[in-house]
């Protein structure tokens, strides 16, 4: 198992290795400039060359991309052309709305589809089952940023329940800030509730069918305890691993319900440094992003090891 | 229970005209902007967010007044300029305190213009006019040019790429410390989360009465915070919904609904700029002058005003550069040039100009919703006047790349808000995309810069216009409004291309 791990952690430099460097040739062939953002529109074309060559940016790729994993081996992300501060910091100062929102979307998410999906599962065909798997169907095909916009126009707007926008302003309280997340948080944890349910249930459809299954209720378990201690618990890895993927997708940013309710997160982080051509900020973010994503699939490996005792690598 | 009645009737009598009377002091409002801005160092940067954000912590010598007319801020008065012209002596305002305390005085004005020449764009542009900045004495500055240049004055009174005064010990560059001497001053900015400015308590303001960005900044409010909300959309639900104290650049299409709303009421600035298809003059098939008549010819302004702002509520067709209500307005040139929609006339006059067929590139962004539109009709137009059309439709920050490069794009598009000196239109300057540079272009440009007498220099300006529609270096497609919204409970906020509040106050 030590070797797996061994292994595994090898992977996950060479893939590390390929993120930073297929991010900064597409940072730097896409075309756009940081120096031209940041002077505005009446800038001259000199005095956008000069700040060119202020930042570095006149220097051939090769020699910026060497600087670049210098600094990245010291483990410095850069500085932010824009923010006046480094990336580390930019990314520490969006992880707070960022994790809040990835907890309570998956927390909203579970809430719903996992019990839906089990009982659907169980009562395969009834009415339930086939309202879940429709409404399922539907919830998986709206974006999360329109169910927002809904949301923001009902109890935002109409009733005037929650804020339209924001994360609160100086000296808001934690709760203050959670309270911005609410409209945000039920969009995305409804949108990722439809496919965690159908993971659920075809999952737990799978079990079901099984003999140990037929050996539990045989033995005349409770059909509680045969559902809930020896199905779910053996159908549990694909939907861990689509909880994981689910958590690291709301994570990495959920971009454009981010940018919808102007929640300062990492996604919105990205969006801003994107169009304004912060290429530290891009880089750091994406690297920190491939990271999380490298770093939770690893974890459900993990995982899978204390679920499933047969596991063995 | 009568004579309860009747004593709150008394009380409320007697505090009502005091309550009229004058605007309330104290509170908080949030202002929704577009974005967060790029720097809050307002030399370094041209755009109006910088400007709109950093005006109310920095200050310039001068400032434009309601008639945008130059009008003294720090300076104690208008400079006296000598008879030459090449000489502007400049006495500032004493008592005048930086947020960190400190007093401003004539050394510190002097290395902030230097570090305003050296740094800014405008300053830029005016400093193969300086021969030199000098400390006269502790509150008078003396600025020498080598020929006179009329412009100077409004450069200087500018809020975005400003000649803003900071102390002399604080001039880095990038700027780490934002000590100005404006009504508020910087307490925490969280990038796009909020810009929180507070009054500054040893603000002295003019004694003048408040006019346009000039006189008296009274520092009715404790705070103004600025908080980023980039979709407009979502600005649009804000402002319905009153989270949102002032909220800037709404979509025309918005307007009924805020003014639908109880919690908010539009503010129409009208009209707040135009509009442009920029020529690249230097390189490729428009480097014709003769091709670019041809494309103009072509051309329906009213479709293109009307494809991108809906309603005539929002737009007006109007060839001269600037509306009725500047003084700098005139027809000089228009008649005949603007608005003509004729493609087959176009067809004819291209083939005669020598034109072969080549992609017409247009540059443009749906980053402003409506250039793009303008870009498709303009586009259907072009092809009835036989054009061939490459539209190119990218990213705002690609543009501003792109457009910098001659080999790589015909036209592209962009809108200005009405400058209050025409000195200011970048494309007047040869360096700006687009690379106009014509003897008719020299004669006119130098004539108007260099004419001090203000009489003289709207006549000069027609001049300029004139050139304009003869070279066509650009093509103005129309005046368009801005919307914004405010909410009811919001007082002393007027419609302004750059909205300030240090006049705005919260009615209790």
């Amino acid at each position: 198992m030590i070797r797996y791990i061994l292994q595994r952690l090898a992977g996950m430099i060479v893939v590390m290795f390929l993120v930073v460097t297929i991010v900064f040739v597409i940072v730097r062939v896409t075309p756009g400039d940081p120096a031209a953002v940041m002077l505005g529109p009446d800038a001259t074309p000199q005095d956008v060359a000069d700040l060119r060559t202020k930042l570095g940016l006149d220097q051939p790729i090769l020699l910026q991309y060497v600087f670049y994993f210098g600094q990245l081996l010291r483990g410095d992300l850069g500085q932010s052309i824009f923010l006046n501060m480094s990336v580390g910091s930019a990314l520490l100062e969006r992880a707070e709305p960022t994790f809040f929102l990835t907890l309570f979307s998956l927390a909203i998410a579970s809430v719903i589809a996992l019990p839906v999906g089990i009982y659907a599962a169980y009562r395969r065909g009834s009415f339930v089952d086939q309202a879940a798997t429709t409404i399922a169907m539907l919830a998986a095909s709206i974006p999360s940023f329109w169910l927002g916009l809904i949301l923001m126009q009902f109890f935002a707007v109409r009733f005037n329940l929650f804020p339209v926008s924001g994360y609160g302003g100086p000296g808001s309280t934690l709760l203050d800030r959670l309270y911005h997340l609410a409209l945000p948080a039920i969009a995305l944890g409804l949108v990722s509730s439809a496919l965690i349910m159908r993971f659920t249930r075809a999952s737990m459809l799978d079990v079901l069918g099984d003999d140990y299954v037929r050996t539990a209720r045989a033995k005349g378990l409770a059909e509680r305890h045969v559902v809930l201690r020896h199905a779910l618990k053996n159908a549990l890895i694909p939907i861990l691993t689509v909880l994981g993927l689910t958590a690291a997708v709301l994570i990495s940013g959920a971009v454009v319900t981010e940018t919808v309710f102007g929640l300062p997160g990492v996604g919105n982080l990205v969006v801003s440094a994107v169009l304004r051509r912060d290429y530290p900020v891009i880089q750091g973010a994406l690297l920190v992003i491939a990271g999380i994503y490298v770093l939770i699939n690893f974890a459900i490996d993990m995982l899978y090891l204390l679920v499933d005792p047969r596991v063995r690598y | 229970m009568k004579l309860k009645l009747a004593f709150l009737l008394a009380t409320a009598l007697v505090a009502a005209p005091s309550l009229l009377s004058a605007q309330e002091k104290g509170g908080v409002i949030n202002v929704a902007t577009i974005g967060e801005p790029p720097t809050l160092d307002p030399m370094v940067s041209t755009a109006d967010l910088v400007g709109i954000v950093t005006q109310h912590m920095f200050e310039t010598l001068y400032t434009f007044d309601k008639n945008w007319t130059v009008t003294p801020l720090l300076a104690e008065s208008l400079p006296q300029i000598s008879a030459d012209g090449k000489t502007y002596t400049i006495k500032l305002r004493s008592g005048v305190k930086f947020h960190d305390g400190s007093d401003m005085a004539s050394d510190d004005v002097v290395a902030s213009l230097n570090r305003w020449l050296k740094l800014a764009s405008r300053g830029k542009q005016v400093v193969g006019f300086i021969d030199k900045i000098e400390a006269t004495d502790p509150t008078t500055v003396t600025i020498s040019l080598k020929q006179p240049y009329a412009p100077l004055l409004s450069l200087l009174a500018f809020n975005n790429s400003a000649a803003i005064i900071i102390p002399s010990e604080k001039q880095d560059e990038p700027m780490k410390e934002f000590i100005g001497t404006g009504p508020y001053m910087l307490k925490e900015r969280k990038a796009d989360q909020y810009i929180q400015l507070t009054r500054y308590p040893g603000y002295k303001a003019r004694s003048e009465a408040s006019t346009g960005y000039g006189g008296a900044r009274h520092q009715y409010l404790d705070e103004i915070r600025f908080v980023p909300v980039p979709d407009p959309n979502t600005r649009v639900e804000a402002a319905v919904s009153g989270q949102y104290d002032y909220i800037d650049s709404l979509p025309v299409e918005s307007f009924d609904k805020v003014k639908a709303s109880t919690a908010s009421q539009p503010v129409l600035l009208k009209p707040f700029g135009y509009p442009v298809f920029v020529f690249n003059t230097a390189q490729g098939v428009t480097a014709n002058v003769a091709v670019r008549k041809a494309i103009r010819q072509a051309l329906s302004m009213e479709d293109m005003m009307a494809a991108a702002f809906g309603s005539k509520d929002f737009y007006a067709l109007d060839g001269n550069i600037y509306p009725s209500n500047f003084i700098w307005s005139t027809d000089a040139g228009v008649d005949g040039a603007y608005n003509v929609a004729d493609p087959e006339a176009a067809a004819t006059a291209a083939k005669e100009a020598g034109y072969k067929g080549e992609p017409i590139r247009i540059l443009t962004s749906r980053q402003y919703e409506f250039h793009y539109k303008m870009a498709q009709v303009a586009a259907e137009y072009l092809k009835l006047a036989g054009f061939k059309v490459d539209m190119q439709v990218v990213d705002w920050a690609t543009l501003t790349q792109r457009r910098t490069d001659k080999g790589l794009w015909d036209i592209y598009i962009s809108h200005s808000p009405f400058l209050p000196e025409p000195a200011l239109i970048g494309s007047l300057s040869t360096s700006s995309p687009g690379w106009w540079d014509t003897p008719a272009r020299k004669a006119a440009v130098d004539a108007f810069t260099s004419e001090v007498d203000p009489q003289k220099r709207i006549a000069l300006w027609a001049n300029v216009q004139k050139a304009m529609y003869d070279d066509v270096p650009f093509m103005k497609i129309g005046d368009f409004n801005a919307v914004a919204a405010k909410s009811t409970k919001l007082d002393g906020v007027d419609p302004a291309p750059w909205p300030y509040f240090w006049n705005a106050s919260i009615k209790k």
